[in-house]
């Protein structure tokens, strides 16, 4: 019998790159990677990424909004002046050196049942359609608890199960990955804390700090015993659990069933043996909110280049954020100052928020082999929960394409949707056509959507 | 020398455990204050809720036939999940991240009915079973404390004995031998590649992430009137998840293994047994938490130039007051639990008794003392005191609107009805400025989309005006003297003094502390057949003067606790 060697507890993977003690000049800002050419041509130029990039509140509210949103007068310093082609405008501007294409006009027109009551509140509608191209689901919803769930999957989980994305042969290390920057909750329960849905109940958390995001995608070998006996105990596991179901009625088998699928993939992680860079500096975590947008964004974009995986949610503030911008001299919750109608304030929340959003693109700036840029490979969604949160206005939901989808995506295009034609399932269309899906609608419960914006694909 | 208790902060994590308040507690020399009564309660009065439309408990005339409600399977909560794991190895183990806890409809028992975990949830119960069995296994005499033996290979008889045994604790169950021969096979696998200690380490790892362990799993029998009841071993869970918060002890599970707790008395035997335990007053604490929200306090945050003489742990100190009261009501004078809304009474470390404005001798940061407020003070009951007043308020003013909201939604399980979907536009925009915080607020009342909850929310919030954002008393505001007049459905008062003692004896408030129990109890809502289950309940709690204690017994031997629904559940 062979001596068994105690390995350091973790379960971090060590992942070697093929010209093992060569690097190549990836040109990454902070992190060295080992990429072998030909890996890095398969994970990074082939084969696009989709991330969503969610902030709160909106936008500062405009006559656009509403009657009464116009009284005050404020301009409106978000919708570009021109279709096509754009000249970036104050709250866009930041973003002006990725060439982001911006949809405004949009909204949710989904149906709005009348039991249970309050489903067209701005809030819960908005984020809802904006995130899943649904409705609310009726029957656990309740207004004066604040309680809702999903209908079905946010659009990055359906990205990640979709059957186009990733090789059925050959799944990703991680199907998807979830952060989020700002602890400020405005509930702590349900769908106040995530951005990222499996389908009714079912939420993907997102990991708070880069340390917690480092040590679950990189780290040291376990070895060959340590793999082994570990993937033997869920073995044993799941095959005591598989009795347990035949007890259960439907809705705790989904939800048992949920636990076994984690548990599988999990496992299948003990078995691969696909590494493809090596392991980077493991972060500082930081109060600062760009500067941990900043950090999630490298680790991100390393785990992207790296192979590990092709959709990301990040959330930089949380729907209906209670977050204090005391950086910015604001004293109280963004919600609350929204509520109060402060418009000069809520601007320069906007815009901090649109810098920080500027900080994480240029994490995927990462300049690749063949020339381009991470950025270019990919689509990111940048959406927030409704237009503007004075008076949660869902007209005007905010709608900006990052990235380049391989080509596919054109850049820095502005088009103004309308009329009969503003679906917010427009943009999600748009996405899943820069990504070659072959969806050719978007949208549910009154919301389809069945024309891309215009301009925006090549 | 004066009663006082030692309390440390924790640094940087606010949090406060049960188990930390106990420890307080333990040093707290015999109370020196009489027991607490109110004024001749209303018990007796009519308890027809009013019908303005927005109450949960229907309107009387109806005759309803009293149903269980279903089933829920629910996940271990984190407390109960290390609880469990105290139980099963002892102290002194490492403390893993685990997924959040979340509270939809206020209690963790409901979220961890409905929620599917994550994956990265169960890589970290992954995560927390490996770090626990390696600090357990590692420590050879720990090892055979647990093991009940030191074997020397996987086929040694007690290995299976241990199997069975460590089993039927962690499972809450016994295992059938089929299980039994299963978890051995997964040790002799691993003892084929390493060694016999090692093996054991992984089987118990296993076991831990089982769902077996994680999840309370129903199967139930055969009840009366055809519904369903919870078998035995299942009753000893609920019994002690419940008022422990825990897994069941051995004593409960020999009772499960006679099958003795199927009928209301034994199980009426246990659970008054159970409530005289120390786990009940850390669980207690924790349903007290969730129903009062203490948790929000932690995400408080307050400019000290403009609030000087509040601390970061000035949070942590209200928090602490809230607590000391219930244990001290609850489990100490063993009285009428409203009393906790009106009773002048306050537990103050020396950042409270500034705060309060109040005499607390042999007071300091870290040691509190009960003090009594004179009728000058303004304050009585924790409606009056900074817990409530602090987190239902914004960092530059107060919040009428989340104070009332409070009060209607959680104290008296009032709903507020939602915004119309359809919102006017038209608001006249040369409104004069406004000057008060109510003049303000009146402004959102007069706008049809906000009307709907700001009329119910709102009223009752002034009566808290004279309390700042940090619970300190003052007359003026920006030079304008303070009206804190205000209305509660209807009834109007001056003040929140003059308003807590009609609060605390309002029948609503008891019955809604019951259904608010019943709901962390069931891990669900209740149903409309339920409603005359819950109102034996009250019956029960107003007659046993609205001891807490009796009431936590009440809920675990009613019908609508051992039997369900069937249907859709097993």
């Amino acid at each position: 019998m062979s001596t068994y060697k105690r390995r350091p507890l973790s379960r971090r993977t060590f992942l070697r790159g093929a010209a093992a003690g060569g690097a190549l000049a990836m040109g990454l800002p902070l992190l060295e990677a080992m990429i072998s050419p030909k890996q890095a041509r398969a994970q990074a130029g082939q084969l696009p990424f989709f991330g969503v990039f969610y902030w709160a509140n909106g936008l500062p509210w405009t006559s656009k909004h509403g009657g009464e949103q116009g009284t005050a007068g404020h301009p409106d310093h978000w919708t570009p002046a021109e279709d096509g082609t754009y000249a970036p405008t104050p709250l866009l501007e930041p973003l002006a050196p990725f060439g982001v294409n911006v949809a405004t006009g949009l909204r949710p027109i989904t149906e709005i049942p009348a039991m249970p009551p309050g489903q067209g509140d701005g809030h819960m509608r908005g984020f809802m359609v904006a995130l899943t191209g649904d409705r609310p689901r009726g029957e656990d919803f309740n207004h004066s608890a604040h309680y809702l769930t999903s209908r079905r999957e946010s659009i990055d989980q359906y990205i990640a199960n979709h059957p186009r994305f990733y090789d059925p042969g050959a799944p990703p290390r991680y199907r998807s990955i979830e952060v989020g920057v700002s602890d400020a909750r405005f509930h702590t329960y349900g769908h106040w804390n995530a951005i990222s849905y499996n389908g009714p109940g079912s939420l993907n958390l997102p990991i708070m700090k880069p340390s917690a995001l480092y040590d679950r995608l990189f780290g040291v070998d376990l070895g060959v015993e340590e793999n082994q006996r570990r993937k033997l105990m869920l073995d044993a596991v799941l095959a005591d659990a598989a009795d347990l179901e035949k007890q259960l009625g439907a809705t705790d088998r989904i939800r048992l069933e949920a636990h076994l699928d984690h548990m599988r993939a999990i496992e299948r992680r003990f078995e691969a043996s696909t590494m493809t860079c090596a392991q980077p500096d493991r972060p500082v975590n930081s109060d600062d909110l760009t500067e941990k947008t900043r950090l999630m964004g490298q680790l991100l974009a390393t785990a992207i280049n790296c192979g590990l995986t092709r959709v990301f949610s990040f959330m930089l503030t949380s729907p209906a954020s209670t977050h204090v911008f005391n950086n910015l001299g604001v004293p109280d919750g963004m919600h609350k100052t929204c509520h109060d109608g402060h418009w000069q304030r809520v601007y320069d929340i906007t815009r901090y928020q649109m810098q920080a959003f500027a900080a994480f693109l240029e994490t995927f700036q990462t300049t690749l082999p063949d020339g381009e840029t991470l950025l270019d490979k990919g689509v990111i969604l940048g959406l927030s929960e409704y237009g503007e949160g004075w008076k949660h206005s869902t007209n005007e939901l905010p709608a900006l394409l990052a990235g380049g989808a391989g080509g596919k995506l054109a850049r820095g295009v502005h088009a103004r949707a309308g009329g009969d034609n503003a679906s917010y399932s427009r943009v999600h269309l748009t996405a899943l056509q820069a990504l070659d899906l072959g969806d050719e609608s978007f949208g549910w419960s009154g919301g389809e959507a069945r024309d891309v914006l215009p301009g925006f694909l090549r | 020398m004066p009663n006082t208790l030692q309390f440390k902060p924790p640094k940087g994590k606010r949090r406060l455990s049960g188990a930390s308040l106990l420890l307080a507690l333990a040093a707290l020399a015999s109370g020196c204050q009489g027991d607490v009564t109110l004024p001749e309660s209303n018990a007796g009065a009519n308890t027809t809720s009013s019908n303005n439309g927005t109450s949960t408990t229907p309107v009387k005339e109806e005759v309803i036939e009293p149903a269980p409600g279903p089933a829920v399977v629910m996940r271990l909560t984190e407390t109960q999940y290390r609880n469990a794991m105290e139980d099963l190895f002892g102290t002194g183990l490492p403390s893993v991240a685990l997924e959040p806890d979340t509270n939809p409809y206020l209690f963790f028992s409901i979220g961890a009915a409905t929620t599917t975990v994550t994956s990265h949830g169960v890589e970290q119960y992954l995560d927390s079973a490996l770090a626990i069995t390696a600090r357990v296994f590692d420590d050879p005499a720990r090892r055979e404390q647990l093991l009940g033996c030191a074997p020397e290979d996987i086929e040694d008889a007690c290995v299976r004995a241990f199997i069975e045994r460590f089993g039927q604790r962690a499972f809450r169950r016994p295992l059938s031998p089929e299980q039994i021969t299963r978890w051995h096979d997964l040790g002799r696998e691993i003892a084929a590649i390493s060694d016999v200690n090692t093996a054991l380490e992984s089987v118990v790892g296993a076991m831990l992430q089982s769902p077996r362990f994680l999840y309370r799993r129903i199967e139930g029998t055969q009840g009366p009137q055809g519904n369903r009841q919870y078998t035995s071993y299942e009753m000893a869970e609920r019994l002690a998840f419940f008022l422990w918060n825990a897994p069941p002890d051995q004593q409960l599970l020999d009772a499960a293994a006679n099958g003795e707790l199927e009928d209301r008395a034994s199980i009426l035997s246990h659970a008054q047994r159970m409530v005289e335990d120390p786990r009940a007053r850390a669980a207690t604490q924790d349903f007290f938490a969730q129903y009062l929200d203490l948790e929000r306090l932690e995400h408080v945050e307050r400019d000290p130039e403009r609030y000087p003489g509040f601390t970061p742990e000035t949070t942590a100190a209200m928090e602490m007051e809230v607590r000391l009261l219930v244990d001290d009501i609850i489990f100490r004078a063993q009285g009428d639990i409203r009393s906790l809304f009106s009773s002048p009474r306050g537990y103050v470390n020396s950042e409270l008794a500034a705060l309060y404005n109040v005499e607390a001798p042999g007071a300091s940061l870290v040691s509190f003392v009960p003090v009594e407020f004179s009728a000058q003070s303004k304050r009585a009951g924790i409606l009056t005191l900074g817990a409530f007043l602090t987190m239902n308020a914004h960092p530059t003013e107060t919040s009428p609107t989340l104070r009332g909201k409070y009060v209607l939604e959680r104290l008296l399980c009032q709903t507020v009805p939602p915004p119309p979907d359809d919102i006017d536009l038209n608001l006249d925009p040369n409104a004069s400025e406004p000057k008060t915080l109510r003049e303000r607020l009146i402004e959102h009342r007069e706008n049809p989309a906000c009307y709907g909850c700001h009329k119910l929310t709102d009223p009752p919030g002034f009566l808290f005006e004279h309390f700042d954002s940090v619970g300190v008393y003052r007359e003026q505001v920006d030079g304008i003297t303070v009206d804190a007049s205000g209305e509660l459905l209807g009834e109007t008062f001056d003040n929140a003094t003059e308003f807590v003692p009609s609060l605390a004896t309002d029948p609503r408030l008891s019955h809604c502390m019951v259904r608010q129990l019943y709901r962390h109890a069931q891990g669900r809502l209740e149903e409309a057949g339920e409603e005359p289950l819950l109102d034996a309940i009250d019956l029960e709690f107003a007659a046993s003067g609205y001891r807490f204690k009796d009431l936590l017994v009440a809920v675990a031997a009613s019908e609508g606790f051992r039997t369900y629904q069937p249907g859709a559940t097993p």
